[in-house]
């Protein structure tokens, strides 16, 4: 890991540059530029695939293998949380629901 | 100096009317710093990476990647696009900031949040000729600068006081199922978001993490498709 110390920082310097210039691009021209219809309907519904092409994953994975089990305690969590966020629309509720089914989930399988 | 008594107005203005969206930025900071801090970032890297990227959803959705020792252009392109929606707000805000100064445009372009831009696209039209809107602005942004800015210092600082059998890194993947709800905004959204879903879980195991690449496009074609489907009249009137 030694010889990679600049990697973090590397991830940082692009992020940042990332960050910038997709909050920049029409703001610091300042010219009337508009979107074209196109590219607005792509972006419309990129962001909402990559979260979900993140969060899955990170629920249906336990020690490298797709686990799709009430068993699941990652699953289970996650699952009540979306429930959550669509009822209550709020960050902390959904966090604290999700931390607790988690907690509860595990314990009853331990 | 009545001039300068309307600026300080507009800037309390905003600061007030986003007060209330630091009960949201608090809890998703803390999370955001303790996953830095837990996905190998080293504290001093994940202070900057807090302060210089300073995009939550982009910032979370690029750690698990970097668990994974992804490529760097596969974390980049995947921060691109989660960061995607702010390309859309950057035209809306244009028009309103076209008069200003380059730095003062730099600036708010910086601070750009969804919360704020909804706060403001809220209160005022496009046209409308308020001189002092870009003070609402900075107040509200300033003020979830400073929130999200602080909780993620309590995440990077203090997070490791937390026992890791609370697993709490499972906390940001519950912060982005929060964050993605609001983009789920009609049916074709919820088909680009399942079709990803779907397409990541069989490609995850592809070489160089490029399957979370492939999940994204299926799921933007997927969302493009319903979205014509549903609209008989074709694609006139996609608003």
């Amino acid at each position: 890991m030694t010889g990679e110390a600049w990697y973090p920082w590397a991830l940082i310097a692009g992020m940042a540059l990332v960050a910038f210039f997709t909050r920049a691009v029409f703001i610091l021209p300042g010219s009337h530029l508009r979107l074209p219809a196109t590219a607005e309907r792509v972006l419309r519904y990129a962001p909402a695939a990559a979260l979900m092409a993140i969060i899955v994953p990170e629920l249906a994975f336990t020690q490298n293998a797709v686990s799709i089990s009430m068993e699941n305690p990652r699953l289970v969590a996650g699952l009540v949380a979306f429930a959550l966020a669509a009822a209550t629309r709020s960050i902390l509720a959904t966090i604290v629901g999700g931390m607790v089914v988690l907690m509860l989930v595990r314990s009853l399988a331990g | 100096m009545k001039f300068q008594r309307d600026h300080v107005s507009a800037l309390r203005e905003g600061a007030l009317a986003s007060a209330p969206l630091l009960i949201g930025i608090v809890p998703w900071g803390i999370v955001a710093g303790v996953a830095m801090v837990s996905a190998g970032l080293t504290q001093v890297q994940a202070v900057a990476m807090s302060v210089l990227v300073f995009a939550g959803s982009a910032q979370l959705a690029v750690l698990p990647l970097l668990i994974a020792k992804a490529p760097l252009w596969v974390m980049c392109a995947t921060a691109l696009v989660v960061n995607l929606r702010y390309v859309i707000y950057s035209a809306v805000l244009a028009p309103h900031f076209e008069h200003l100064s380059r730095p003062w445009r730099a600036l708010l372009s910086y601070i750009t949040v969804d919360g704020i831009f909804a706060l403001f696209v809220g209160k005022y039209g496009p046209d409308e000729a308020k001189p002092h809107k870009h003070w609402f602005f900075l107040g509200g942004s300033l003020v979830m600068w400073t929130g999200w800015q602080l909780a993620s210092w309590v995440g990077i600082f203090a997070g490791e006081l937390i026992p890791r059998e609370w697993s709490l890194e499972f906390s940001a993947t519950l912060a982005l199922i929060a964050v993605l709800m609001p983009l789920l905004f009609d049916r074709a959204a919820v088909c680009a978001a399942l079709a990803a879903g779907g397409v990541a879980l069989i490609a995850a195991k592809w070489p160089l993490n490029v399957g979370l690449l492939a999940a994204i496009a299926a799921g933007v074609v997927v969302g493009l498709a319903v979205a014509r489907f549903a609209r008989p009249n074709g694609g006139e009137g996609a608003r």
